[in-house]
């Protein structure tokens, strides 16, 4: 009878306090329409990067790949690939320049007074032996084939710490695609008795500036996007809104009326919960059919896996909010507080950029974050098709933290109950 | 049977004694008055008799159950009617019953028809109904921040203040529900700053003052503590003594006689009296009956202000 009554109470204050969001218009905007907002902006401003129209990133190609070389104690000057490699970039509508040489920042000319100045995104430099290193024109004392990997060298510019990002994985996405067609070349070329030994060297290229990321599918920049807005989501629709819950109830003086309703403390908060809950998983939802049916999101769907992710990182959401709620004395100071945690904490929790791009010591922050780590998790799952085993550390610090912060929550809110 | 027992109750707030040694019993189906200025102590005993604040010392029952060791059981015992208006106002009148009814753990049939009871007893049309609560006037929000106190039918109905704020039309229809609740048997502790209010509607009014209750009775024995008067002046166009005469030997009338005003220039007829509102048309009448032309009638009642100054020297709205 008391389980009953009990869940009776929870239902009723997170109906409340749920249709408190639906029926404000403020509210609809900040809690689920700016989400929303965000993604569609994030979409049509990256949404094609990675592998689709490139014409806004400028490249500057260095291709050496005409120059003398000597392959086996014998001059080469075959350019073939490096020509084809360089007409792949300006087909897929990267915008190429072509310089003579990297040079140095000081000489107009060159690519890197071009980086410089801004004229250019990146450099790429092609390397003299491109052609011969592919082509399996380094042979050994039998005349066998000796691999060899052609080396690309990329550049980008440092100052633009998002958009170097963009231009990174972009090229990076378009050389992955270019070894695979070349692979199926090589392997249609090669002899019958050959395919065998074609077959191992799978990886011919490599590039220097950071390892690509490369997936069963070929990602645009909205893919990497859409689960790192997870995360936002918590922020925004949990954490902010858990923080108004209790601090706007005080304000208007409804939940004093509660407290001196036979209502146990645990129930309002696990009514309070609910509803946050509800309102996360409505957020996170609208974030993630709207990636699918504007931008075609290429993504896996472990769906008890994403729903288990996002449960657990609004314990700690919800957690902070409550703490925030319980403490402060009305809405203004709460929302006041909400904002001042939760906007620098959309830097630090590797939605945006990787965290490997910040200084080490926001890096080290950024990791204790559990946002970061359902980031980090959704990433593995809807990008990498990674199973639940993979994110099981993930998943127990969520769990940890999770249960550290209600509980901490749950002390700010029966201290404040003292405070009526 | 008492329903309210407050015992050597203090609260204190760090230096502040807020209530200080306070007892007070408040018998079944009596309607009791808190009256006082502000920082009286008056919302800070019923937050506590509500068990929002527990008291520094002594002890709060409300029937059979304690309000600090019993608070779940003394919650279903009680309705507390805030002075603000405490319902959510994106809600309309129904959800708002149905929200604070299922709090009370009412559901199903039960709590449907309870909240018809309410609505009804708001007197809410069935358009207001299903307007959300920010579109009501003050009367009407004022009615369904009463019924969501009522809907669990708790016996003791504490109500801070519930006209504040209303226009005397408004004032007078929650008047009439107040006197409704009262006819039903319920234990009432109303404060209040209008002694009007609580002349008109309490058995018994306690005047705080400091944490302390200075006066306790009905309204007619704070009255009678005072050395006042009620007067009713009558000025005439003639005052003979024989008129004053006749007026000294009509019931209900404790003394009468001519007063000459030095500044007007004229002469009143003074009739002292403790029931001025039942003699005042018999006064009227027979002053006129004896030929003499009234040409104006003043009344001078002692309130419960009167009692409040005279006891504390202060105003009740200082």
């Amino acid at each position: 009878m008391k389980i009953k009554r009990g869940f009776n109470q929870v239902a009723a204050i997170a109906k409340t306090d749920f249709l408190g969001v639906l029926r404000n218009k403020t509210a609809i905007f900040f809690t689920l329409l700016f989400p929303l907002f965000f993604i569609v902006i994030i979409g049509f401003t990256f949404g094609q990067s990675g592998t689709g129209d490139m014409s806004r990133i400028s490249i500057g190609v260095v291709n050496l790949d005409g120059e003398l070389i000597a392959v086996n104690a014998t001059n080469s000057v075959n350019s073939t690939i490096g020509d084809t490699f360089v007409e792949a970039l300006q087909t897929v509508n990267f915008t190429v320049s072509n310089y003579g040489e990297y040079g140095d920042p000081e000489t107009n000319g060159t690519a890197a007074y071009a980086i410089r100045q801004g004229n250019i995104d990146a450099i790429l430099i092609i390397p003299a032996n491109f052609t011969e290193s592919l082509s399996f024109q380094y042979l050994d004392n039998m005349s066998m084939p000796i691999p060899t990997r052609a080396h690309l060298e990329l550049f980008v510019d440092p100052t633009q710490t998002t958009g170097s990002v963009i231009t990174q994985q972009s090229i990076l996405g378009f050389i992955s695609g270019f070894v695979k067609q070349y692979q199926q070349i090589a392997m249609q070329q090669a002899p019958a008795d050959m395919k065998a030994y074609i077959e191992v060297l799978t990886d011919p290229l490599t590039v220097t500036t950071q390892d690509a990321e490369i997936t069963g599918n070929e990602l645009q920049w909205i893919d990497y996007m859409v689960p790192g807005t997870l995360g936002l989501v918590l922020l925004w629709s949990g954490l902010n809104h858990a923080s108004m819950t209790i601090a706007t109830e005080r304000t208007k003086g409804t939940f004093q009326r509660m407290v001196i309703a036979p209502v146990s403390p645990t129930t309002v908060l696990l009514g309070k919960f609910v509803s946050n809950l509800a309102l996360v998983y409505m957020s996170a939802f609208i974030m993630l059919v709207s990636g699918i049916l504007m931008f075609q999101v290429n993504l896996y769907w472990d769906i008890p896996v994403i729903l288990l992710g996002i449960f657990l990182g609004s314990l700690s959401a919800i957690g902070i909010g409550l703490i925030i709620s319980s403490l402060t004395k009305n809405e203004e100071a709460a929302n006041s507080i909400a904002v001042i945690i939760s906007v620098p904490l959309q830097f630090f929790i590797g939605a945006f950029f990787p965290l490997t791009m910040m200084p080490e010591a926001a890096q080290y922050f950024g990791e204790l974050l559990p946002f970061t780590k359902l980031v980090d998790a959704m990433k593995d799952i809807m990008t990498k098709n990674l199973g639940f085993d993979a994110v099981v550390p993930e998943m127990t610090y969520l769990l940890i933290s999770g249960i550290i912060l209600f509980a901490l929550g749950t002390i700010a809110y029966r201290v404040s109950l003292k405070r009526l | 049977m008492n329903d309210i027992e407050v015992a050597s109750v203090t609260k204190r707030f760090e230096d502040m004694v807020a209530v200080d040694d306070l007892s007070l019993t408040v018998t079944r189906g009596e309607l009791i008055g808190l009256l006082g200025p502000n920082g009286a102590g008056k919302s800070t005993l019923t937050k506590m008799i509500s068990g929002m604040l527990n008291p520094t010392s002594g002890t709060i029952k409300i029937g059979e159950f304690c309000v600090q060791t019993q608070p779940m059981k003394v919650k279903e015992q009680l309705g507390v009617v805030p002075q603000d208006i405490v319902l959510y106002d994106y809600l309309n009148a129904k959800e708002n019953l149905s929200f604070y009814g299922r709090l009370y753990g009412l559901t199903g049939s039960k709590l449907k028809s309870r909240i018809n009871e309410l609505l009804e007893f708001t007197q809410l049309d069935e358009k207001a109904v299903k307007r959300h609560v920010s579109k009501y006037s003050g009367g009407m929000k004022r009615r369904v921040n009463i019924a969501a106190a009522l809907l669990h039918e708790p016996q003791v109905i504490l109500l801070d203040e519930p006209t504040a704020g209303l226009d005397p039309q408004n004032k007078h229809a929650l008047w009439q529900i107040i006197e409704t609740l009262k006819s039903q048997g319920k234990t009432i502790v109303l404060t209040t700053h209008m002694m009007d209010e609580a002349e008109e509607l309490c058995d018994r009014v306690a005047i705080m003052d400091k944490g302390k209750i200075i006066a306790l009775g009905s309204p007619r024995e704070l009255v009678k503590k005072v050395k006042m008067e009620n007067t009713i002046t009558v000025v005439p166009d003639k005052a003979a003594p024989e008129l004053v005469e006749k007026l000294k030997n009509m019931q209900g009338v404790k003394n009468a006689y001519i007063a000459f005003d030095e500044d007007e220039k004229t002469q009143a007829l003074k009739v002292i009296t403790d029931n001025p509102d039942d003699i005042l048309p018999d006064v009227v009448a027979a002053v006129a009956k004896d030929g003499t032309k009234v040409l104006s009638v003043q009344l001078s009642k002692v309130t419960l202000e009167d009692v409040f100054i005279t006891l504390t020297g202060r105003s009740l709205r200082e």
